[in-house]
């Protein structure tokens, strides 16, 4: 478990070393990610301990993004100024944008398929 | 006996913020398993609406609720970076599929950004309006960390992805009936571009296939956007 954090917080502390040494507008955690991932791939293999922590740490995702969200009162006058607009973009972002990923999916998959097939 | 000292003692506690938000969250997961998962109680929803009021109506400020939960927020960092493990571990599925994956995360992503942005954008929206819209086919994690970047409000962008999380989960299964849309990997997939990691849940519950793929390309979205949006916006 413990084995698992320091690999987490190293990685993490490495992408924010590397976002900063170049300058990228990248959050310090997403290059971390994506680092650990590579290492991963190489290395072909998931060490214990860092599953352990991983699958301890993720399901509580949900729970760290509370206290940032809250942040909202400070800026309610946001959603009153665009708040039908936000919604208007999102909703119709959404009916739209679902069924064409579905679709293209199932299209790309059927064709390669088929091409495959002959 | 001294109860106002008591209770004031209680009140300024630096403690008493992250205890609201723990109390507040272990009450929106019982109402979320109590009603068999509607995504419209997520849990982050209720947890938030409720510390919100809290804020609103009492004088405890956000600044000093922050300065209490701050801990849970220092957590988001290494628990990113944590993502890459369910990445690796959905990774091997992606073998057959991964052209049209890559794909349709791409041109589906972009679309609904590139139109929702629009949208705001053509509706006279405010500046940071728009430009927080770019980070809403992010997961709510990425999106929080990627949003003052990009000129936007990390707590707009979080609420954002959250609308949409829990409305795509609610309509996505009328469109894909309706869409014909029956492949388990293209439902999954098109769950996890739209609605982040609400319609992961979701896409759990429709099957184990669907879940993989939808958390798969939620990941994959996050890094993509993560990657690309600050040099283009």
């Amino acid at each position: 478990m413990l084995k698992g954090i320091i690999i987490l917080l190293a990685f993490f502390l490495g992408g924010e070393f590397i976002a900063q040494l170049f300058a990228w507008p990248i959050p310090g955690s997403v290059i971390g990610m994506l680092l650990l991932f590579v290492f991963l791939l190489l290395r072909g293999s998931l060490p214990k301990s860092l599953k352990h922590s991983s699958d301890s740490l993720l399901p509580f995702l949900p729970l760290f993004i509370v206290p940032a969200s809250v942040g909202i009162v400070n800026h309610l006058y946001l959603l009153q100024q665009d708040g039908w607009l936000l919604a208007v973009a999102m909703v119709v972002s959404l009916v739209l944008g679902i069924p064409l990923c579905g679709w293209l999916m199932q299209k790309i998959l059927k064709s390669h398929g088929k091409g495959r097939a002959k | 006996m001294h109860w106002q000292a008591a209770i004031s003692t209680l009140w300024q506690s630096p403690y008493l913020g992250l205890l609201l938000t723990l109390l507040s969250f272990q009450l929106g997961l019982f109402l979320y398993r109590r009603t068999g998962s509607q995504p419209w109680l997520h849990p982050v929803l209720v947890s938030v609406a409720s510390l919100c009021a809290i804020i609103l109506w009492s004088d405890l400020s956000y600044s000093r609720y922050m300065d209490s939960a701050q801990f849970l927020s220092q957590l988001l960092g290494p628990a990113i970076v944590a993502l890459a493990v369910p990445l690796y571990e959905n990774f091997k599925l992606l073998k057959r599929y991964w052209l049209a994956f890559v794909l349709s995360n791409v041109l589906a992503g972009a679309f609904t950004i590139v139109l929702a942005v629009a949208i705001v954008y053509l509706g006279q929206g405010s500046e940071v309006s728009v430009n927080t819209m770019w980070t809403k086919s992010i997961t709510t994690a990425i999106a929080i960390e990627l949003a003052p970047g990009l000129g936007g409000v990390a707590a707009l962008a979080a609420a954002l992805v959250m609308f949409t999380g829990i409305f795509g989960s609610l309509i996505a299964p009328s469109l894909f009936k309706l869409f014909n849309i029956n492949h388990p990997a293209a439902q999954g997939t098109a769950l996890g571009v739209c609605a982040h990691a609400v319609g992961t849940a979701r896409a759990l519950e429709m099957g184990s296939v669907q879940g993989a793929f939808a958390a798969l390309s939620m990941s994959f979205m996050g890094l993509l956007c993560a990657l690309l949006l600050p040099f283009l916006v």
